[in-house]
């Protein structure tokens, strides 16, 4: 069966529904800031509460998420998974959806709220990664990955700073 | 979803118009970034939901609807 398209938008929205704390990261938090970069899979630090995985667990249930690379079988994710500080790559009904119970050096939902941003898209209220933890985290990894990209958030970071009036 | 009308500017003629190239010193193309940053959030998932699909399409993997 071929893979859906994926849709940020209707993910985040079915997040939203089932009130799943979680902050944006990767590539979707860097479009959210302004990063003209494209990506395929909307990538969430998630709360590991008793409480929120439920709810996590209750939006997958909907999303029809499973892990995604194997091949002939969909493993359904459960609670064991989610409380994991690693990650879960996911394919959903939306299309990929990478939870990570914790990015870079360790760093966790709780670890990381203070480092957020609340946008408004719609009705929907979320939690971005501020663009300049994004930089620190990515540069932190140091894959090449990550490399790539780094030049473009850093130009994207002084390009809304000089906006602000600020000068680095 | 609604399409997003505003459309990114173009480097050549930006190039040909302006003096000085609209590069940052490691390359990256600024005449991109801040034609981003003039959109809202919601705008901005809508290019990246729009650009997937325009790459997709390209490769066969989705129609236009």
């Amino acid at each position: 069966m071929a893979s859906p398209t994926p849709d940020f938008y209707s993910l985040l929205e079915t997040l939203s529904k089932y009130q799943v704390d979680f902050i944006i990261v990767g590539g979707v938090c860097g479009v959210l800031h302004g990063a003209p970069v494209t990506t395929f899979d909307l990538d969430i630090v998630h709360s590991r509460t008793q409480e929120n995985l439920v709810r996590l667990l209750s939006a997958l249930r909907e999303l029809d998420a499973y892990f995604r690379g194997r091949q002939d079988q969909r493993l359904k994710p459960k609670q064991d998974h989610l409380s994991s500080p690693g990650h879960q790559l996911l394919m959903t009904r939306f299309g990929p959806l990478d939870l990570l119970g914790t990015i870079g050096t360790g760093w966790s939902y709780e670890d990381l709220l203070e480092h957020s941003d609340e946008i408004k898209i719609g009705k929907m209220r979320l939690r971005v990664l501020s663009l300049e933890k994004l930089i620190e985290v990515k540069e932190e990894l140091g894959s090449e990955k990550d490399k790539a990209i780094l030049p473009i958030l850093r130009q994207t970071l002084l390009e809304k700073q000089k906006r602000r009036g600020k000068k680095k | 979803m609604r399409l997003i009308k505003t459309k990114p500017p173009n480097p050549l003629k930006q190039s040909a118009s302006i003096k000085g190239v609209p590069y940052s010193e490691s390359g990256v193309d600024v005449t991109l970034i801040r034609w981003m940053l003039s959109l809202t959030p919601a705008e901005r998932l809508r290019v990246l939901h729009q650009t997937i699909r325009s790459i997709l399409r390209l490769k066969g993997g989705v129609s236009n609807t």
